[in-house]
């Protein structure tokens, strides 16, 4: 698999990114906003939105995954304060925790020229590029895709396409607690997760990450300009609960 | 008058070797506009939602779930009105 960015990749973009970095921000608050930003990328094909952001500890299962992967019960899911989302994106099961950068590319593929099976081998070596920064050997995971340092998962890829846009996308362990990862089999993998952290020889901070992440991504797919914003957007709507059975 | 004609729903190439179909998300009968996601394919790591190419009605569905899928595939018909 070809890590190194292209000299000139034939899906470059001259368009403006517009990056959010928002900090903690709850599971249904990102499937709000997330919605809002692929029903406008659908219609202006010439935008494009990145979401970098941590979670509050929770599940999310994908197409990919079964409940058979989570060993809690429903009660000591509910005594831990792990809601647990079904959502209609690939890849399995995965563990969100303080600790991880949660990054979701909001971006119009066919207008990047990216077919589905391309846009996920470039999120990989995105993904590869990063550790690589923060001197941690990883290779790409044919079976399940993400990445693996050290025989462990270190980055979950699960990425859903709508109308040619792409939404969910990477999680990448920086320094979350470890231990927690016996508890849920994230994508299916028997060994629990592993993180930048306790690969890497340098310390890593998750705004280090965060920050690294939009370089690289932005590098990758050839964006001119980033517009970067730390505010949730105030034209938006929060979720209310009536909106959350569709918010997937 | 425009004569009504049947269009095959074609998946598209996903740059993907192993593609399955995941579901339905409209049934046969159903009225569907172009565009709209009539379906949805799963390839390692990522759904993709299939576009209807024509408004009218669904008049087959030729895949179940799981379904292994190749480019081309017709996944359905839809008669156009």
């Amino acid at each position: 698999m070809v890590t190194e960015r292209q000299a000139q990749p034939e899906f470059v973009s001259d368009r403006p990114l517009s990056a959010y970095l928002l900090g903690s921000l709850d599971f249904d608050t990102l499937l709000a906003l997330q919605r809002r930003l692929v029903y406008d990328t659908a219609g202006d094909r010439d935008s494009a939105s990145l979401i970098l952001c941590e979670h509050p500890s929770g599940i999310t299962v994908g197409r990919e995954g079964s409940a058979v992967h989570i060993r809690p019960n429903t009660p000591a899911l509910t005594a831990r304060d792990w809601p647990v989302r079904w959502v209609s994106r690939g890849g399995g099961v995965m563990l969100h925790q303080p600790g991880q950068v949660a990054c979701y590319p909001v971006f119009p593929l066919d207008t990047l020229n990216l077919t589905a099976g391309r846009y996920i081998a470039e999120l990989q070596a995105v993904a590869l590029d990063l550790c690589r920064e923060f001197s941690v050997e990883a290779i790409p995971d044919p079976e399940r895709p993400g990445v693996r340092a050290n025989s462990r998962r270190i980055v979950h890829v699960g990425v859903a396409v709508h109308n040619y846009v792409s939404c969910f996308g990477l999680v990448i362990n920086v320094n979350p607690d470890l231990s927690l990862f016996r508890e849920v089999r994230c994508d299916g993998d028997p060994a629990p997760m592993t993180s930048l952290q306790r690969e890497s020889p340098l310390r890593v901070r998750v705004t280090t990450v965060r920050q690294k992440l939009l370089e690289l991504i932005t590098g990758r797919f050839g964006f001119a300009r980033v517009s970067v914003f730390h505010n949730y957007p105030a034209a938006l709507p929060r979720p209310t609960p009536h909106a959350l059975p569709h918010a997937s | 008058m425009k004569e009504s004609r049947r269009v095959p729903i074609l998946l598209p190439d996903l740059g993907s070797p192993r593609v399955v179909f995941s579901l339905w998300y409209v049934q046969a009968g159903d009225r569907v506009t172009e565009g709209d996601r009539v379906a949805e394919v799963l390839i390692p790591g990522a759904t993709f939602d299939v576009p209807a190419p024509v408004s009218g009605t669904l008049a087959e569905r030729n895949v179940q779930p799981n379904n292994p899928l190749t480019p081309g595939t017709v996944l359905g018909v839809i008669q156009e009105r």
